[in-house]
């Protein structure tokens, strides 16, 4: 399972799996470690959780980097100055929106569905929100990655 | 002539994520590595809460984004057995949100007293 996950890792932008990859790995293969002895159904609902949890939270990563590149290597490296190049009102929309997408995982995976559709919604218009922001400053969304 | 005093700033800061706020918990007794924090955050939370890796990190990337945390490296541990540990700003940040479960707290008692009156 530890393979799946490796190659999950690569929904991630590059520079987050080169900072954090290895990391997750280590922290998935512990967990899995101790749900393999906890019988099969753990073991399932443990990896079920883990790779959809994965795949969601790769989705808002690339979201983020797409609007945010760079800021989190000089984060983890030490700390340079928050990014200059966009106004606050866009950084705060783009933080709304992988905000509500990380609360709408969180409701779903504790099985929270009346919270999981109110942060669907209000992801929504967090995103919207976020295209009007753009649209203000003619910024232009999420770039392809390479 | 008139003295205005200065009006002290109060601050009214944005209700933190569930996972943040445990995460910052965590690391408020003492620096912990990924697997640990979802031990302790585990414990803490009474079993509620068991952090899935993409949650953990995700809270993490925010948090290092925000310059609430800061990641370190332990002696004698590998690349893959990084630490977090809070700084000033996440300290100050986890005061004022337990500073504001407090209010809400002492406010919903009151209104129970009143309610039972």
């Amino acid at each position: 399972m530890g393979a799946v996950f490796r190659v999950l890792l690569y929904l991630y932008p590059q520079r987050h799996r080169e900072l954090l990859g290895a990391e997750m790995q280590a922290v998935f293969e512990q967990g899995a470690q101790e749900h393999r002895l906890l019988g099969p159904s753990q073991y399932l609902r443990f990896v079920l959780l883990e790779m959809g949890g994965l795949v969601l939270h790769a989705a808002i990563a690339q979201v983020a980097n797409a609007t945010h590149r760079g800021y989190l290597e000089n984060q983890v490296h030490g700390a340079l100055a928050p990014p200059q190049d966009l106004p606050d009102e866009v950084i705060e929309a783009q933080n709304r929106v992988a905000l509500n997408l990380n609360q709408l995982l969180f409701a779903i995976s504790h099985h929270q569905f009346v919270q999981a559709r109110f942060y669907s919604n209000e992801e929504r218009k967090a995103r919207e929100n976020l295209r009007q922001m753009q649209e203000k400053y003619g910024i232009r969304g999420p770039q392809p990655l390479p | 002539m008139r003295h205005v005093a200065e009006r002290p700033v109060i601050e009214h800061p944005k209700p933190l994520t569930e996972p943040v706020l445990l995460i910052l918990m965590s690391l408020a007794a003492q620096p912990r590595h990924g697997y640990a924090l979802i031990k302790d955050i585990e414990a803490l939370s009474r079993h509620r809460v068991r952090l899935s890796t993409g949650t953990l990190y995700g809270a993490l990337r925010r948090l290092l984004d925000e310059g609430w945390i800061e990641r370190f490296e332990q002696e004698d541990t590998s690349r893959d057995k990084q630490a977090y540990r809070l700084t000033s700003e996440g300290r100050r940040q986890l005061e004022l949100e337990l500073d504001r479960f407090r209010e809400l707290s002492r406010a919903g008692f009151a209104r129970l007293r009143l309610g039972e009156a």
